[in-house]
C-alpha cells in the first residue's frame, strides 16, 4: 500500500493581519436569520489579495485555519476583487473573527481592526457555532 | 394594493424617514425605497424570541419575575446593549440601573462613543445631514465605507443628491474623497481621490495633511507620494462646506491620541469650513449617549454608586465582563456575536438575561429570555440619528407582546 506522505507534511503557515469591516449583504442576511447558511457563508470568510493567495497556495473557496493568541477557527478564503495591501486579510464583523480578537482591552475597545494571526490550508470543515461558543 | 405608510427606518443610524411600507392584515406586504438592511429590518427575523427560564419555555410573567430575582440578588449587575432600543426604553434602563446600583453601558463603549463625546462637548464641530445635502461640496469618507454600512448615505445626503447650493449634484458640485486601507465600495466612486494608507497609519497621514495645509512639506514614515497629500490639502482648503465622515477605521486607529482629530479640524478650519459626522451604526446608539448624559453627565460606561453615578473604563462592558459583574441583562444586542469571544464566553458562567425580539447566539446561553416588540416595527418612540437629530419613529404593525421599555419597567416594579 502506498504511503500518503502528504498527511505527514505540515501545511505552511503565513502571517496575516486581519481587519474587520461591514458588509450590507452579510448584515441583512444575519438580521433575517442569524443561524442561516447565508449568514454563515458571508461571516466565516476571509478575503485576501489574489497574488497573496497564490503565494500562500490558496484557491478561491479553500478552507483555511486562522489562529491567533486568542483562538482558532476554520473559515473559507475568498479572493478580493481588487488589489489589496500585502499581508492583509478582511473579515466581516461576526463571531468567527471575534474568536481571534485580543481579549486585552485596556481602553475598553477591542482591536477589531488589528488582529495578528496566522493562516494555513485546512482540511477541517468551517467551525460551527456550537464549537465557537464552546457549548 | 393597500395605501402605503411612510415609515422611518430603524435599520441603521441614518433613520431614513422616506420609506414606504404596504401593510395587509397586520403584515408587511411590500417595502419601497429601503436599502437591503432596511428591508431586512422591516420584514423581521426568522427566529423570533420566546420566553424562557433555564432554556425552557415559560409564561412571559415568569420570565420577568425570574429576571427581577437575578438582578436583585446580584451584587454588581450590568445592563448592556440599548443601541437598538427607543430612547424611552433607554431612559427606563437608566432608571433601572440607578434603582439597582448597577453598571450600564452600550455598544457605543467600543464604537463611536468616543467621537460622539467630543461632539457633545463641542470639541469637534458637527452639522446635520440636511445641511450636508444642501451645502456640502467636499465630503471625506475616512476609515468609513457607507456603501457597505449605511447604504443610502451617499444617495440621500452626502454625494449624489442635488442640494440648495449643489444643483449640479455629484457630477460637478461635489468632490468625494476616501482615505482607507482598502479600496472599498465607497472608494470606487472617489474618482482618483482614494488614498490608500497602511493599517494604523491614520494619525501619521493626518499630521502630514496638517503639514500640507500649513504649507510645509509633509513627512511620512511609510511610502506615500507627498505630491498627492499636497493635492488633497489644496482640495480641502478650497471647500466651501466640507464634511469628514469618521468611520471606525479612523477612530480605532487614532483613539490613543484622539485630540489629534480636534487639532486637525482646527487646522482645516483656518482655511475652510469643515464639520465631522460620526458613522454611528445601530439606529439609536447616539440616543443612549444623549439620554445617559442628560441623567448622569456621562455618555456611557456608568456605575451607579452610593456616591452617585461615576464613569470610567472599569465600568465598560468589556472590563465588567472580565472582572466585575455577577449578572448581566442584555437588551437588543448579541454580545456573543459582536464582542471578542474570549471575553463574551464568560456570559455562560454568570446569570444572564436577554431581552430581544429575536433569538440570537446570546439567547442560546441565557438563563432567562424575554421577547419584546421590534423597535420601529411594533414599537414607536423617539431616537437620535447619527448627526444628533431627534427623530420620531412609529410602529407599522401591531405586536402581540410587550415593548422593551415595558419589560424593563415591569422588572423595575418587581425589584423596587
Amino acid at each position: 500500500m502506498a504511503l500518503d506522505v502528504g498527511k505527514f507534511i505540515k501545511a505552511p503557515e503565513y502571517d496575516v493581519k486581519i481587519i474587520t469591516r461591514r458588509d450590507v449583504f452579510q448584515a441583512s442576511a444575519c438580521e433575517e436569520d442569524r443561524f442561516g447558511d447565508e449568514c454563515l457563508e458571508l461571516s466565516a470568510l476571509i478575503v485576501l489579495d489574489a497574488a497573496e493567495m497564490k503565494r500562500m497556495g490558496l484557491k478561491d473557496g479553500t478552507n483555511v485555519r486562522l489562529t491567533s493568541k486568542w483562538g482558532s477557527v476554520v473559515v473559507r478564503a475568498g479572493v478580493s476583487p481588487r488589489e489589496e495591501q500585502k499581508g492583509l486579510g478582511f473579515m466581516v464583523n461576526g463571531p468567527w473573527v471575534n474568536a481571534l480578537v485580543s481579549g486585552e482591552t485596556p481602553d475598553g475597545i477591542p482591536a477589531f481592526k488589528d488582529i495578528e494571526a496566522n493562516i494555513t490550508i485546512s482540511k477541517d470543515g468551517i467551525t460551527g457555532i456550537q464549537e465557537l461558543l464552546l457549548l | 394594493m393597500t395605501e402605503p405608510i411612510t415609515w422611518t427606518c430603524t435599520g441603521c443610524a441614518l433613520l431614513c424617514e422616506d420609506i414606504r411600507v404596504f401593510i395587509k392584515d397586520n403584515r408587511v406586504e411590500k417595502v419601497e425605497h429601503a436599502c437591503l438592511k432596511g428591508k431586512a429590518r422591516v420584514y423581521g427575523c426568522k427566529h423570533t424570541a420566546i420566553s424562557t427560564v433555564d432554556q425552557k419555555e415559560v409564561d412571559v410573567n415568569n420570565a420577568i419575575s425570574q429576571a427581577a430575582k437575578i438582578l436583585e440578588r446580584a451584587k454588581n449587575p450590568l445592563l448592556y446593549g440599548w443601541s437598538n432600543s427607543t430612547s424611552e426604553a433607554q431612559v427606563a434602563g437608566i432608571e433601572l440601573a440607578q434603582t439597582l446600583g448597577a453598571c450600564i453601558d452600550s455598544t457605543s463603549s467600543f464604537c463611536q462613543g468616543i467621537t460622539i463625546s467630543e461632539i457633545m462637548n463641542k470639541s469637534l464641530p458637527s452639522c446635520t445631514l440636511e445641511e450636508i445635502k444642501e451645502k456640502a461640496d467636499v465630503v471625506v469618507y475616512w476609515g468609513a465605507d457607507p456603501m457597505s454600512s449605511h447604504p443610502r448615505h451617499l444617495s440621500k445626503y452626502s454625494y449624489f443628491p442635488r442640494g440648495e447650493l449643489r444643483q449640479r449634484g455629484y457630477e460637478e458640485d461635489r468632490t468625494a474623497i476616501c482615505i482607507d486601507v482598502t479600496e472599498s465600495r465607497t472608494a470606487k466612486i472617489c474618482k482618483g481621490l482614494f488614498f490608500s494608507i497602511p493599517p494604523g497609519g491614520d494619525a501619521e497621514f493626518m499630521r502630514a495633511l496638517m503639514d500640507g495645509l500649513d504649507g510645509r512639506v509633509p513627512k511620512l514614515s511609510y511610502d506615500f507620494d507627498v505630491k498627492r497629500i499636497l493635492e488633497l490639502a489644496a482640495v480641502l482648503k478650497k471647500a466651501e462646506f466640507g464634511v469628514i465622515f469618521a468611520g471606525l477605521g479612523m477612530v480605532y486607529s487614532i483613539k490613543e491620541e484622539f485630540n489629534l482629530i480636534s487639532k486637525f479640524m482646527d487646522t482645516l478650519n483656518l482655511f475652510s469650513n469643515f464639520f465631522l459626522i460620526p458613522m454611528a451604526g445601530h439606529f439609536n446608539m447616539r440616543g443612549f449617549n444623549h439620554n445617559l448624559h442628560d441623567k448622569t453627565g456621562f455618555i456611557h460606561r456608568v456605575g451607579f454608586t452610593k456616591n452617585g453615578p461615576v464613569s470610567g473604563v472599569e465600568y465598560s462592558v468589556l472590563e465588567q465582563l472580565k472582572h466585575g459583574t455577577d449578572a448581566v441583562m442584555v437588551v437588543g444586542s448579541d454580545p456573543l456575536a459582536s464582542l471578542p469571544l474570549s471575553i463574551s464566553r464568560r456570559l455562560k458562567d454568570i446569570p444572564l438575561i436577554l431581552v430581544d425580539p429575536c433569538s440570537n447566539l446570546t439567547s442560546r446561553v441565557a438563563d432567562v429570555t424575554i421577547p419584546c416588540g421590534a423597535s420601529g416595527i411594533e414599537v414607536g418612540g423617539t431616537a437620535v440619528r447619527m448627526d444628533g437629530r431627534k427623530m420620531d419613529i412609529s410602529p407599522i404593525v401591531q405586536g402581540g407582546g410587550l415593548s422593551d421599555e415595558m419589560v424593563v419597567r415591569r422588572i423595575m416594579e418587581e425589584v423596587s
